[in-house]
This record gives C-alpha cells, structure tokens and sequence, in this order.
C-alpha cells in the first residue's frame, strides 16, 4: 500500500472511487481544477498493483477578507471498502493536512459530514481531533443535515 | 486597401462611441441593452460588418443561435480586414470545439492587430491543438509586447519546453528569474516556479546544478513543498551515485513510511535495485536492511510487506505467518488481495495455503472454546481468506464450502456475503451471485460501495432495469433516471457494464449507445484541459500542468475508451456484415414501443433534462457559473435532443456510415501506445479491410500477429478473412498491390489452399476452446456448409477440453444435452436462448 500525493494521472481513478463510495459526485473538470489549482494538496492511497483505493480531495478556500486567516478544506474522502479499517483514511488526512499547513500556511481546517456517517465522525472527531462548528440543516441534496467540522492546526 | 474602402468602414465619432460602449455592455454580459446599441447603429449604417458581427455574438449568447451565426458570418463577409470580426468569428468556432477553424480565425485576426487578448486565446488554441513550434511564436510576440508582465516569461519558457527545447525553456528562466526583485519568502508562486526551474536542469542531465539550487532555494524558503523537495533531492543524489542519496530516501520515509516507492529508492541507493511488482527477489542483504527499517517504522505494512519478496524458503515462511496472523487477528478484509500477487511464485502460494490451513485449526480451538484466547472474528477472517484462496486457485466448491460455514457462523458480515457472489460469478452463476451481493447491500444500506457493487453485480446478470433500480437509491433524484445521472458523473463502471449486459441480452444497439457515451465523455475530457492553458501559466502551477498535458496526450489509452471502442467498432461491423441483425432489432422494437409508448415519452424528457444540465455546466469551480444576465445562454452549442433513443438509426449508418463511426472510435487510439494490445489491431483490421483501405488492414494485422503470435486464434481467423477477401480484388492499383501481395505472403507463407490451412490449425489446437471456435469460424468465412462449421463448435463438447469460451450459435438446445459437470454451477448455459 502507498500513501502518497495525487497526480494528474490519479484523477480518474479517484473519480472512480468516489463514484463507488459516495452519492456527492464531480465531473472530471472538477478534479483537474483541484489539481491544477492545489497540486500539493490532495493524496491518494494505491495498491500493489498500483490502482486507486482512496484519496482525499482538498482545496484552500477563499478568503473571505485579509483577516480572515488561510484555511484549507476537505472536499472529499472515501476508501474502497475491501481497504477500510486499516488506517489509511487517518493517514490521508494527516499528509493532506501536514500539506495544507506547510505550503499554504493554513491555520485550520473544514469539512462537511453527514450526521449519520458514523464512521467519518470516528475518523474526523476521535482520531483526529475536528470539533463541530455548526449545523448545516440540510446541507445535502437528499436533505440530511451536515455537521460542519473545524481543525485548527498549530505549529 | 485604398482609404476610400476603409472610411467607409469608421464610423462617426457618435457611433464609435455607441459601438465601444456594444463592447463594454457585451464584455458585461448586458445582452438586452447591447442589442439595443448594435440596432442603433445599424440604422444608420447597416453594412457595418462589425456590428453586425457583434449583434451575431449578442443574439448566440441569448440563444437564438443560428440567426446569431448567420449575422456573424456576414458581417466577416463585410469586413475582411477588421481584427474584431474575425475575433467574434473564433470565438463561435471555438465554443463549438472546432478549434482548428477557430486557430485560422484568430490568425486572420492577428494579421491585423497584435491585440493581447487575441494572442492569448490564439496561444490557447496553438497547446489545444499541440501546435508547438507556432506557439512559441505568439509567446515570443506576448512577451515582446508585455515584458513586465512575469506569467509572459514563463509562457515562453513553457512553449518552449513543450516545443521540446529544454536548453531555451532554461535561458528564459534564467532571464525571468534575474529580472525578479524583492521576491518575499514563502511564496507559492515562485516556489512552484523554480520546481519547474530544477525539473528542466534536471532533463537536461544537469543533476549537480539542480541539486545546488534545490538545497539553496529550499534552504531560503523559497521553496515551500516539503515532499517535492525530499523527493526531487533523494531523485537527484540517486541519479548522481552520490552517496548521501540513502540518507535522503531515509528522510522520506520519516515523513511518509507507508510510501512503497520510498523502500524501493532506499534499497536501489545501497545496490540492491528490486524490480517493480516481482513476487519473489529473495537478497538476505536487502532483508537485513528491511527489517532495520520495519523496527525504525513500526506502523507501517509498506516494509513488512516487502519483506515477503525479498524472502525464501523457511525465513518466508516464518515471515508470512508473523503477517498473516497479525493481519487475521487486526481483521483485515483486504488480506487476500494484498497478499495475492505472491501467488505467481508456487512455492510461495504453497506455503501460504499451509500457514492458512494450520491457522484455521488453531483459531477454531482458540475462539470456540468460551474462555478462547482469540476473537471468533479471526477464525471468521481465517474462513474468509482461505476462501479467497481457494478459489483464485480455481476450487469453486471449497471455497463455498468454506464460506458456508463462515456465514453460519456469522451472518451479518457483508464481506462474506459479496465474496460469496464472487465465486459464484466466477462459476458462471450471475444470478445467484447479483443475489448474494444483494444480501451484503441489505446489511448496511447506506454504504454506496455495496450498492455500486450490486448493480455491477446485476448488470453482469443482464438486469438491466433491476440494476437501474438498485443504483437508484444513490444517484441524484432530480435525474432523469438513475442512468443519466451515472452518465453526467462520467461513470465509467456504470457504462461500460450496462454496455455488456445490453450485449449479453442481445441488445447490440443499446450497447453502442453506452460506448458512444464513454467515447462523448472521453471527448469532454479532452475538451476539459483548454480553459487551464491560460490558468495554469497565471497560477504558475508549471509542473502539474505539464504532467496534465501529458495525460491529455494518451488518456485515450485509458481501458474504458479502449474497451467501448473496441466493442463499439466490433458491433458496428458485425451490423455492417449483417443487416439483418438491426432489421430484427427494429421489428422487436416496434413491437415493444406500440404497446407501451411510455418508453418514447421517458427519453424525451431525458433528452431535456440533459440539455437543461448541460446548459448549466462549465464554470471552473464545478458549480453552476455566475450569471451575469439570466438570458446568457454561452457559447457553446446546447446539447442536441437525442433523435435516436434506441440507437437503431446508428447501427443502420443512417447520418454517419457504420463503417465510418466505427473507424472514427478506433483512431484515437492508433498512436497513444497500444501495441501489445491485441484486440485493438483486430478491431483496426477489421474495419480497415472493408474500407477498403488494405494496407492500412495489413498493417494491422501484423501488428495483431505480433501482439498476440501467430497462433492467436483471432489472428487466425482474420489471415484466412485477408486471404479470402484478396482472392476476389482485382483492380487494385500499383503501388499498393504489390505491397499488398508482399505483405499477404508473410502473413500468409504457405502453398495450401486456405481451407488446408484451416484444418491444419484446427488439428494443431483441437484442445484449445477458442482455437476451435475460431476454426469454426473460418470455415465459416471459407463458405463451409452449415453442418461443418456447427460440427466443429460442438466436437467442444465431446471432449475434456476446459470450458471457457462463450459460444453463440443457432443450434442451442444442444446445450442442454452436452451438459457437463465442470460447469454444474453455471447458469448461463440455462438461460431461454436470446436472438
Ligand atoms: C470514512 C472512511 C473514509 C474511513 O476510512 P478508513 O480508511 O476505513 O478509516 P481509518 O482506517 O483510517 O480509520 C480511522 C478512524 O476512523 C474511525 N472509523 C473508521 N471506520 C469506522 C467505522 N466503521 N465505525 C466507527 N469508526 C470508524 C475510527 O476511529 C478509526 O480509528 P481506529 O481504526 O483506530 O479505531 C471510509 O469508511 C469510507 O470511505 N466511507 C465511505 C465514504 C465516506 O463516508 N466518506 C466520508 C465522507 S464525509
């Protein structure tokens, strides 16, 4: 298993997996824009053979005024379920936010969740330290709601 | 150009003051008032080719697009020299994706002012169409024109770097990077900059110099990516034998232990190069050197996995079982397939099956006893992998067996459930298998993965519309269908396996539809990278645009396009070869749709609801576009409303010739690297050799005959078809039929009549499945009677031969009779026999 960070090449695999995984889908000029915009950002999980198993998409948002401090945002994250529970979801997140800090100086980090994905709330809350924000009331296009999740990173 | 002509082309100063202010209302999208304007000056002066060109390029963007169009194009007609009209031309032609008319437009254009916003557009165009050398020139024009401005000198770095002059891509560099001043640290931008700098030193073999700069610039921060600089720097200290280059792949690691790649650069940097994906390279030296690093690097499986390859013998085994039980004991679904690509070393697969199999014994004692010393989950998982195993080996059975009693055992796990599904898949039962991995959906109905699975599952079955339904429960419900919203995601898995079923079930045209539709997609994709030429260059992101470009240039090569093409131009063929197949296809199509018009009424509304989708698409960040104006319908032609729902009308050439879609799929993929692909070169000869185009079908051919050998019995088949077919040309014309002749004599070398050369090559392979199927159809090809040619495709089943071929023929009942026992499992020889 590599973990390692996303390429051009990766996209259509990553498409593929967040196709499988998740109902929030994006067309290929989505992920290009990603890598072309955040190259440094985004990592994918390969197996032996070289084929995409998980990833996570990560973007830098826009500021909304000077004073608004550099932040990043996860935009998606899933793992083929055969490869799930062997931590490469926590360790996805971890290069991408290691990234996000060290390139673009990102003092913390956001998320949108399900309230129902209990796995995901596992990952982002207990293993990783992300704390609720706020509710989004339904966020969703099947109108679930969103936890939005927060992670400030310090030095 | 006497003045006279051109006068009458000026407009008076208040209408050249109406005229600048059409421009400024279009560059706001205020479509309404700059109609408005553009008539105002019309009624003046009608023939202003100008205007009239830019009432056009308003009236395209409200959408009525043909009187736009119309109005463009005479207003060009009005006034060849304008720079302007020639703009709004390119502009049309490039929202239609037409890019090489819209290249010749904005050169016209160029000829008469060397406007920036037209350069630019034009050196967009020039890297769409790979059009290098000419790029570099409207680089070198920009930045002539603007040299203060930084993205201009990185342009023409990069256009030289794609014109594949390395050493110029470096001088312009050089010059950029000595002009710039007060740079602050920390600045993306420029750190993207001299990682792009360092990549060009390093093609050009510059390793010590690059290697400075790297140290220097990551030092100063100017250089803010971590990884690409531990990675660039451990790259370039192995390329200079250095002997710090194992240190810089250590520091990797510490950063990342679970990088494969990381492992293998450490070994190569101490002499022990492992080649890529190899089962077995035991080096007791590289071992050594592995287990320091897996006591270093605890966590990670990267290491202790690699100590699989690098092992033999007893230190295998023991290694193994420390792996294998830890990973039982951890519950890892995941196990066999990590473990599999061990398998093509015997000894090594042995080995496993022994550990297994000892492990099962030891965890049921363990976790059957109450007070057991180990979860029951490990004996579940051990019952899981040893199925696994079992069955990659063929042992369909076992497996179930095992399974059997893993699910008795627990029957709430999905895993077992969908691997259940699997061995029936493989046993030939789809459609015990698209139950079973139903049961695992039904265990946790909100996991996708299962769903996805499901459907996949069912299609391989031929349920379409049950497959539809299940994929349903995820996909967007303002869809049209579940099917359009998987097609607009660029569902690859999706298509191409509706695509299959549709051909299992005898539906050819409905197939083509769906690799028509990866084909469109594939063609978005290409599409896709135009708007990041100029984006890239302003964001100074050099390098991941390059490797982007690069993609773009074989992403054709990519198994989805590969498959629908090649499965596309097979059905288009066979249609060709056979008219009757559409003609029976339209007879039960209509018999179906005059009962039920509901059919009909569905896809209309498909087809509007895409339009409606596509209208809404573009805009970089994925989300709809900011609308200026709420009447901007754009620039790009709305997608048109499918006229051909059932894809009869593709499959009868009516619009486009088979022959001609079928050659169109097949194209793309002539150049991007495929020559060991069998499949691809047969498709090619195929549809060559009935347009007429020989030497192109020879060419072919011995690509095919090279790819797969002589022997391949496709290859076969298609030696007999050229021979066959060379036979009855007469009026070939010199020079190709002597090359022809030349070249049917070393793909054909023998004296025998192809008939002999049949039936030799059906002797020689008589236990091979497909060698005998392919006979078969040569024979068929040579004319044979119809008993002969059946005779061979049934001495199949007479004989011990391995079943693994799936045959089409017009005498199934036989079937029924000739079952035999290796395939007890399969359901597909059962099935009520389709058309
Ligand atoms: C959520 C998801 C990405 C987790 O991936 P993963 O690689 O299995 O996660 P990890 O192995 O790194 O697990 C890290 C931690 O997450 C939590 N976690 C993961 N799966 C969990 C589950 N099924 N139940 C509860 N907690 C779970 C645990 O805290 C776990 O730590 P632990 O293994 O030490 O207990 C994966 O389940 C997935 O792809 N789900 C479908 C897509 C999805 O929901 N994505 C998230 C959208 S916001």
């Amino acid at each position: 298993m590599n973990i390692r960070p996303a390429r051009v090449e990766d996209l259509a695999g990553m498409q593929a997996a967040n196709l499988q995984n998740l109902p929030e889908n994006y067309s290929m000029k989505f992920w290009l824009y990603h890598a072309m915009t955040w190259p440094q950002i985004s990592f994918v999980a390969e197996d032996h053979k070289g084929r995409i198993v998980g990833y996570v998409l990560a973007k830098i948002d826009d500021q909304e005024s000077s004073e608004d401090p550099v932040h990043g945002h996860v935009n998606s994250i899933s793992v083929l379920r055969s490869f799930r529970r062997l931590g490469l979801a926590n360790k996805l997140m971890l290069a991408s936010q290691e990234a996000m800090r060290s390139v673009y100086k990102a003092t913390y980090v956001t998320l949108h969740v399900r309230k129902s994905n209990k796995a995901a709330l596992g990952l982002y809350r207990d293993s990783l330290g992300f704390k609720v924000d706020k509710v989004e009331e339904k966020y969703y296009a099947d109108g679930e709601d969103a936890y939005s999740m927060r992670l400030t990173m310090t030095d | 150009m006497s003045k006279a002509l051109a006068n009458k082309k000026v407009l008076p100063s208040r209408e050249a003051g109406l005229f600048k202010e059409l421009l400024n209302l279009y560059e706001g999208r205020q479509l309404k008032k700059g109609l408005k304007t553009a008539d105002t000056i019309l009624k003046k002066f009608p023939e202003h080719g100008e205007t009239i060109c830019m009432k056009g390029l308003v009236l395209v963007h409200m959408g009525r697009r043909e009187e736009g169009i119309d109005l463009v194009k005479k207003g060009v007609r009005l006034d060849l020299t304008s720079h302007i009209v020639w703009h709004v031309f390119g502009l049309i032609q490039k929202g239609e994706k037409n890019y090489e008319e819209a290249l010749k437009s904005y050169s016209q254009a160029l000829r008469f002012d060397k406007n920036i916003n037209i350069l630019r557009d034009a050196a967009s165009l020039q890297t769409q169409l790979r059009s290098y050398e000419s790029l570099v020139e409207t680089r070198h024009t920009l930045l002539r024109l603007r040299p203060n401005l930084r993205q201009h000198w990185v342009g023409l770095s990069v256009a030289h770097y794609l014109n594949g002059n390395l050493k110029e891509a470096k001088v312009v560099l050089e010059k950029y990077l000595a002009t710039l001043k007060n740079v602050p640290s920390h600045d993306v931008e420029q750190s993207e900059t001299l990682l792009y700098y360092i990549h060009v030193l390093e093609e050009l073999g510059e390793y010590t110099e690059a290697l400075s700069l790297l140290d220097s610039h990551s030092r100063n921060r100017d250089i803010v990516d971590k990884t690409a600089i531990s990675e660039t720097r451990a790259r370039l200290l192995t390329k200079l034998s250095s002997p710090e280059a194992s240190e810089a792949w250590h520091t990797l690691l510490e950063r990342n232990s679970d990088c494969h790649t990381y492992y293998l650069g450490y070994l190569a940097s101490h002499g022990h190069p492992i080649p890529p994906s190899t089962p077995s390279h035991p080096d007791p030296d590289a071992l050594a050197l592995i287990s320091s690093l897996t006591t270093e690097f605890p966590r990670a499986r990267a290491s202790k996995r690699l100590g699989l390859v690098l092992s033999e013998g007893d230190e295998f085994k023991s290694r193994a079982e420390e792996y294998i039980k830890g990973s039982l004991v951890k519950g890892i679904p995941s196990l066999f397939s990590d473990l599999k690509s061990l398998y093509t070393d015997n000894a090594k697969c042995t080995a496993i099956e022994e550990i297994v199999e000892r492990l099962q014994v030891e965890f049921k004692d363990a976790s059957s006893s109450p007070k057991g010393s180990e979860e029951p989950t490990t004996y579940l998982w051990t019952l899981y992998l040893l199925a696994q195993h079992h069955s990659a080996l063929g042992r369909h059975s076992k497996a179930l067996e095992l399974l059997e009693e893993a699910l008795a055992h627990t029957p709430t796990l999905p895993e077992l459930h969908i691997f259940k599904g699997r061995v029936l898949k493989r046993a030939g039962d789809y459609w015990g298998a698209a139950a079973c991995v139903n049961e695992a959906r039904v265990l946790d109905g909100q996991d996708r993965f299962l769903n996805t699975k499901t459907g996949k599952y069912l299609l391989r079955a031929g349920c379409v519309k049950e497959a539809g339904d299940v994929f349903g429960l995820f996909t967007k419900k303002d869809a049209a269908s579940p099917g359009v919203d998987l097609e607009d995601m660029q569902s690859m898995l999706y298509l191409l396996e509706e695509a299959r079923a549709h051909e299992t079930n005898g539906q050819p045209n409905l197939a083509l539809k769906k690799y028509m539709a990866v084909k469109r997609i594939y063609n978005e994709i290409e599409d896709d990278q135009y708007d990041f030429h100029g984006y890239c260059l302003r964001k100074f992101n050099i390098m991941t645009y390059l490797r982007m470009l690069k993609w773009e240039d074989t992403v054709r090569s990519q198994a989805p396009y590969v498959t629908a093409a090649v499965n596309g131009a097979n059905i288009l063929v066979a249609s060709y070869d056979d008219p009757e197949i559409v003609k029976s296809l339209a007879v039960a199509h209509e018999q179906l749709s005059s009962t039920s018009k509901k059919a009909a009424k569905k896809a209309k509304k498909k087809a509007a609801v895409a339009a409606a989708a596509a209208a809404k698409m573009g805009g970089l960040d994925g989300k709809t576009p900011q609308q200026h104006s709420n009447e901007d319908k754009g620039l790009e032609p709305p997608t048109a409303k499918d006229e051909d729902p059932e894809g009869l009308k593709a499959l009868t050439g009516e619009g486009t010739p088979v022959l001609e879609q079928a050659w169109k799929l097949l194209q793309p993929l002539l150049e991007v690297g495929l020559e060991e692909n069998v499949e691809v070169w047969l498709a090619v000869y195929d549809v060559a050799i009935r347009r007429g185009r020989y030497l192109q079908a020879v060419g072919a051919l011995e690509k095919a005959k090279k790819a797969g050998g002589e022997e391949h019995p496709e290859v076969h088949v298609r030696v007999v078809d050229l021979k066959q077919r060379a036979a009855t040309l007469s009026d070939l014309k010199e020079p190709v039929k002597s090359v022809l002749e030349e070249a049917i004599k070393k793909l054909y070398p023998v004296e025998v009549s192809p008939e002999t050369f049949n039936s030799q090559y059906l002797q020689k392979h008589s236990q091979d499945p497909k060698a005998v199927i392919a006979a078969a159809r040569a024979s068929k090809i040579l004319n044979a009677p119809v008993e002969e040619v059946d005779g061979t495709v049934f001495s199949l089943l007479n004989t011990d031969i391995n079943l693994s071929v799936k045959v089409r023929s017009p005498s199934p009942p036989l079937f029924h009779l000739y079952f035999r026992s290796d395939v007890a499992m399969c359901t597909m020889y059962r099935t009520p026999w389709s058309p």
